[in-house]
């Protein structure tokens, strides 16, 4: 055993024990060589040979067709060499380009399309043919791959890289998230040790350990797929998978117009490529050599490595022989793959019929039963068993099995994979317990045959290289000296855009926000009050009318415009044509016929003018109809008294001045429709001042103001008496005030003065008006008492609120 | 038996008066029915009333004469509004209405005119002409007024008529804190404005209620007369 | 159309405004107003028909309410058609007009009554400011002013109170209104008759 060890990287002599090397710091102890220091494989020392047989049928179909189509590779290699100048692009670009050995020998179809073309399970297999190189690429890449491979330091995998930092920067903003974090972990993880690897199903991916069972159950035709049998690129495959193979073609069709394809299989590519995203197109390589698939990243980043540190010296030229074979095998697979040598007696031991269970997939038992020995062993043998080294490679006849494995598929094992920590004693198996593919991959003190062997052992932990362990060469200075400019997807905005955006929300929400109006807060109402209200009304007015009480006294002031129109009434002469103007609704009816009818009544007794009525509503002209034949009745049926009913007359405002300018012409007719201005009410009279008096009745303040306004420069000196109801008084004694209105009467308390001058007649003032009197004194004790008390309330509920507050 | 017009009248008179007074329990599809019939009715009888007494004897009964007899003028004079009539009628079908614009352009044009004059002849000037007599002697002794109280009520009268006015003034100008505000000596003005309006409005609100009161004491007299005919 | 109907309106309106002002315009103001009186009495036939097609859709469409239109509908023809047949002034009409229209529109006033005695007893709870309180204590007056005592008027405020407050006081605020609202129909008039203002659908 030699006392020194020679620096894998640098070359720097260490003294054995040494970790790490004093020049470059690269680890020097092999990650596996703590299982037993006695059973390290030394330099020179041939694996013990285990019979691994058993392990034959857990294969899964795809690293048994992409043993066998390394197999052929080796076979083909003079005729690979033709197809020198073709892209490796398709392994490297292509995600799933590294499965290309799942030919479709399978018959099962319950595997979905998808999955079956990961796991070999084709749901349209196919005879075995001859190989044909454009079949081959169309769906997985270049057919020369492999045969590339055999000449390429960098592997497939890694070349599948390039593009991504080949291409512009821009080109990076279209590369998925994801895609980016492929390469990104890769290159800024440290190395670590390899994950554990839990064989629990719980842990297991679904896709996994289908994978397993369809490897099972194919391994009876493990002999007689070949890579030449892949399948040509399944119709029914998902789009995605369609884009990743059509992904390939354009290099194939720049690249290596010679290499001969199916004609379908073109147009099926050249149809998929049309639609392929850009992001997807953009890694597309361009012409690349042969002999060096190294990205130019990593070129770039291995010369500034070499300028920036003379001192160490690059093994990455000296690429050990053996990755040749397994240059395009992502090294976790090759730790999950059995040695070549179990493959080799795969054939003649494998026993696959007879070891696998119905139900449980073989490989998981055989997982299983690995992990049996080291039962005991605090740890599994996969926790602190490294990946294969550079040197089991070597011994391995899986060359040219893949090329890479996609990253979602490598995140997806690697995922629950914790950090692991170094190898220690206790968490190392016994060498008996280990299969013999296991012992092969043990470290060795130093490479066999080699004499580098490929540089830095480290593990990575993430991305597509996630468990396999020496598989960038850990130059000095080779890790990229600064992280891939990251591109968010988050909207870049400034500053004052976000202030903006902030305003901009507030106001959104402002105008969304339900405001509360406060006044709504009081504005219930009370039934009870109502109720109330309407038994102390109507029993006031029951008890009044009902036993026609006469407490209450008449009133005794006379207002001013009350006694002005009392006044004019006494100053009419005698037969004196009077205009009446029936303005008001059926609602007022019984105030206005109360408030009216001691007003005409002592005109017809006193003065017996001729009346002549009209109306500006449609129901005034039957309500003056219905006042003649109430109040006046005693007159109209006892006196001979004469009246003239003209109707109704239309239009308002208009209306009213058409007829106070021109009575005659806008008026002609009676309600009867009989001539009305050759009657004997209207004898002589042709013009609006030549009525003796002007009398409305009404109950609208807009009716009395259009009166006053539209008849104002008509009437001369006629007197225009106004009697109105109570509700529009207020609004009409401005007009009085301004000598525009001679007279008014307001409500039953105007009539029931003017009654009390008309000898009592016709008395319907004091039928109502003990009941009025009530109603008035009920409503100023209530509206009092009332408001009092919500005076009260509203005051206590501000004290209440401002202490609230 | 003979039911007689007042009889009928009464009859209905007391239905539908009960009906609508039992709002005062709440509301209630009684209620309501005799509310739509009111309408119903009130409207019909408009439409009969319109028809006999503004169509028939404006437009129809002179119309036969005008085109037999009468002269041109007579005849321009009838028809234009029966072609006005004939474009409101338009109004019913939509692709037509837009020819009811002409005649409704021309009721709105005299309605202008109307009010215009209406306003300016008979409020504007009469009553700013009447606040300022208040203060006039010979006027107050006319009245049979003295001169200190005429003195004091037309000033009452002038500063509420002036505060009232001024309080529908809402002009206001920015202030420095971003609100917007009138301007001090009009805010007073508002105030002392806003004290005659209530006191207005509370006369009218006292009248509107003296009026439904006697509503309320005519309907009810109506059932007790009708109750004690029985 | 537009500038036409301006036109109408606007020509229309000067003349009869000039009527007003000017004699010999006095008997083309009188021919145009008695075709807008003719015209308006038109207006509202087309609108007491515009009623009856809603309420009719109404039924037809069998929309919430559509008894209640029935009622209003069979009601509307019923008394239009007796109404065009035996005229306004026929017994049959009275009937409707004392037996239906007189008592409904009066017992919904006298509903009034109640609900505005309710409105000034909440008043004070819902607001309370100057306004407010001045409009109730002046209501308060008025109620009890108007009012009368067994043995005469209330004292005090039935016979000098009462009427100070609602000849003097009111007065003010009264004619402040007035002159507003003249104002304001001045304003609007002559909007329209400049044209700035084109209510009849002339934008």
């Amino acid at each position: 055993m030699a006392e020194t060890i020679k620096c894998p990287n640098c070359g720097e002599i260490n003294p054995r024990g040494q970790a790490a090397c004093k020049n470059c710091l690269t680890p020097l102890l092999s990650v596996t060589g703590e299982l037993n220091e006695d059973a390290a494989i030394k330099p020179g020392q041939a694996p013990t040979k285990k019979d691994t047989a058993e392990l034959e049928p857990i294969l899964p179909q795809w690293l048994k067709d992409a043993r066998d189509a390394s197999r052929n590779a080796n076979e083909a290699d003079g005729e690979s060499l033709q197809h020198a100048k073709q892209p490796s692009s398709a392994s490297g670009e292509d995600l799933l380009g590294g499965l290309q050995a799942q030919t479709g020998a399978d018959e099962e179809d319950e595997v979905p399309d998808w999955l079956a073309s990961i796991t070999g399970a084709s749901p349209k297999p196919k005879e075995a043919e001859a190989e044909t190189p454009g079949t081959r690429w169309v769906e997985m890449g270049g057919s020369d791959d492999f045969e590339k491979a055999d000449d390429s330091e960098t592997p497939s995998w890694l070349a599948g890289l390039q593009p991504t930092e080949s291409q512009p920067n821009e080109k990076d903003e279209l590369t998925g998230d994801w895609m980016r974090e492929t390469s990104q972990p890769q290159e800024s993880q440290p190395p670590e040790q390899i994950a554990p690897f839990d064989t629990s199903a719980g842990d297991t991916p679904d896709w996994l350990r289908q994978m397993a069972a369809d490897a099972e159950a194919k391994s009876e035709d493990l002999n007689a797929e070949t890579p030449q049998d892949a399948p040509e690129l399944p119709l029914d495959a998902p789009d995605w998978l369609r884009g990743l193979g059509g992904a390939a073609e354009p290099a194939q069709n720049e690249e290596s117009a010679g290499l001969s394809e199916s004609g379908a299989g073109e147009s099926e590519a050249s149809l998929f490529s049309a639609e392929i995203p850009d992001w997807l197109k953009s890694p597309a390589p361009e012409e690349r050599p042969l002999q060096d698939t190294t990205p130019p990243w990593l070129k770039n980043e291995m010369q500034g490595s070499k300028d920036s540190e003379p001192p160490s010296e690059p093994k990455q030229e000296a690429a050990p022989a053996q990755d040749d074979a397994l240059g395009d095998l992502p090294d976790w697979l090759k730790a999950a793959a059995p040695q070549s040598s179990i493959f080799n007696h795969s054939e003649e031991q494998a026993e696959p019929e007879s070891q696998a269970p119905s139900d449980t997939p073989d490989w998981t038992r055989t997982v299983a039963a690995t992990e049996t020995p080291s039962s005991d062993e605090p740890a599994p043998a996969f926790e602190s068993a490294s990946a294969f080294t550079p040197d089991a490679k070597a011994n391995g006849s899986l060359e040219d099995l893949f090329t890479e494995m996609p990253d979602w598929l490598s995140a997806a094992s690697d995922a629950p994979a914790p950090e692991s920590a170094p190898p220690a004693a206790e968490d190392a198996l016994t060498p008996s317990e280990l299969p013999s593919w296991v012992q092969a991959m043990r470290p060795v003190e130093h490479a066999p045959a080699q004499p580098s062997s490929t540089g830095d052992e480290s593990l990575e932990s993430r991305g597509a290289l996630a468990g396999l362990q020496g598989v960038l060469p850990a130059v000095p200075g080779f890790a990229p000296t600064s992280k891939p400019k990251t591109y968010s997807n988050k909207l870049q905005a400034s500053d004052e855009q976000l202030a903006h955006a902030e305003i901009l929300e507030q106001l959104l929400a402002a105008e969304a926000a339900p405001v509360p109006i406060e006044s709504f807060s009081s504005l219930r109402t009370s039934r009870s009050l109502r109720w109330f209200l309407a038994f102390i009304m109507l029993g006031i007015v029951l008890f009044s009318l009902s036993l026609n009480t006469r407490i209450f006294s008449m009133p005794v002031g006379v207002p001013g415009e009350v006694r002005d129109a009392m006044l004019a009434a006494q100053s009419l002469p005698q037969n004196a044509p009077v205009l009446v103007a029936f303005d008001y609704e059926p609602s007022r009816a019984g105030e206005l016929e109360a408030a009216a009818a001691p007003l005409l009544d002592q005109i017809i007794l006193f003065s017996h003018p001729r009346l002549t009525l009209i109306s500006t509503s449609q129901t005034g002209s039957m309500l003056a109809e219905r006042f003649i034949a109430g109040p006046l009745a005693d007159h109209y049926k006892n006196s001979g008294f004469t009246y003239l009913n003209l109707g109704y007359l239309p239009g308002g405002q208009m209306g009213i001045r058409a007829f106070a300018q021109n009575p005659a012409a806008i008026s002609p007719l009676d309600m009867y429709l009989q001539p009305a201005w050759e009657t004997a009410p209207l004898e002589g009279i042709a013009s609006l001042p030549q009525f003796a008096a002007l009398i409305l009745i009404t109950d609208n303040a807009d009716a009395a103001r259009a009166w006053v306004e539209q008849t104002e420069s008509l009437r001369g000196d006629m007197p225009f008496l106004v009697v109105a109801s109570s509700q529009a008084a207020p609004m009409i004694q401005p007009y009085h005030d301004s000598r525009q209105v001679d007279g008014m009467i307001p409500g039953l308390y105007g009539g029931a003065l003017f009654e009390q001058y008309n000898a009592g007649r016709p008395g319907t003032a004091r039928t109502y008006w003990d009941a009025y009197s009530l109603g008035m004194l009920a409503a100023m004790a209530l509206t009092l008492g009332g408001g009092l008390w919500n005076l009260v309330a509203n005051l206590r509920d501000r004290t209440l609120n401002r202490e609230a507050k | 038996m003979v039911f007689s017009p007042d009889l009928i009248s009464g009859v209905l008179g007391f239905l539908f008066t009960i009906l609508i007074l039992s709002y005062l329990i709440g509301d209630n599809p009684l209620f309501r029915a005799a509310v739509y019939i009111f309408v119903g009715v009130a409207s019909g009888y408009a439409a009969a009333v319109i028809w006999w007494q503004v169509v028939v004897p404006r437009l129809l009964t002179p119309l036969l004469p005008a085109i037999l007899t009468g002269s041109l003028a007579e005849k321009i004079f009838i028809l234009v509004p029966l072609l006005g009539a004939g474009f409101i009628l338009m109004k019913i079908s939509p692709r037509l209405a837009g020819m009811a614009r002409i005649t409704m352009a021309f009721l709105v044009g005299v309605g202008a005119a109307v009010i215009i004059a209406g306003a300016l002849i008979g409020t504007l000037i009469p009553q700013v002409e009447a606040t300022i007599n208040f203060f006039d002697p010979q006027a107050a002794a006319a009245r049979n007024i003295g001169l200190a109280e005429a003195l004091a009520n037309g000033t009452i009268i002038l500063v509420g008529t002036v505060t009232s006015l001024l309080y529908f003034h809402f002009g206001a100008r920015p202030q420095a804190d971003g609100s917007m505000r009138r301007f001090w000596l009009i805010e007073i003005i508002a105030l002392a404005g806003r004290v005659f309006i209530g006191i207005t409005l509370g006369v009218i609100f006292a009248g509107v209620y003296a009026a439904a009161l006697t509503a309320l004491i005519e309907r009810i007299s109506s059932l007790v007369n009708f109750l004690g005919n029985l | 159309m537009r500038v036409f109907t301006a036109v109408i309106a606007i020509a229309a309106g000067v003349i009869v405004l000039g009527g007003y002002f000017f004699p010999a315009l006095t008997p083309v103001q009188t021919l145009l107003l008695n075709w807008a009186i003719i015209l308006t009495g038109f207006a509202a036939l087309v609108g007491i028909f515009n009623l009856i097609a809603v309420h009719t859709d109404k039924v037809r469409r069998a929309e919430k309410g559509s008894l209640y239109s029935a009622l209003l509908v069979i009601a509307l023809v019923a008394t239009l058609i007796f109404g065009l047949i035996l005229r306004p002034q026929h017994s049959f009409m009275q009937v409707a007009l004392n037996g239906i229209i007189l008592p409904v529109e009066a017992a919904l006033m006298g509903l009034l009554s109640v609900s505005l005695l309710y409105a000034a007893i909440r008043l004070l709870r819902r607001r309370m400011d100057i306004m407010s309180v001045v409009f109730i204590i002046t209501a308060v007056i008025i109620f009890l002013g108007s009012a009368t005592l067994p043995f005469g008027d209330v004292p005090v405020i039935g016979t000098l109170i009462r009427p100070w407050v609602s000849q003097i006081w009111a007065l003010g605020g009264a004619r402040g209104l007035l002159i507003g609202v003249a104002l304001g129909m001045l304003t609007t008039g002559l909007r329209v008759l400049f044209g700035a203002d084109r209510p009849y659908g002339g934008n």
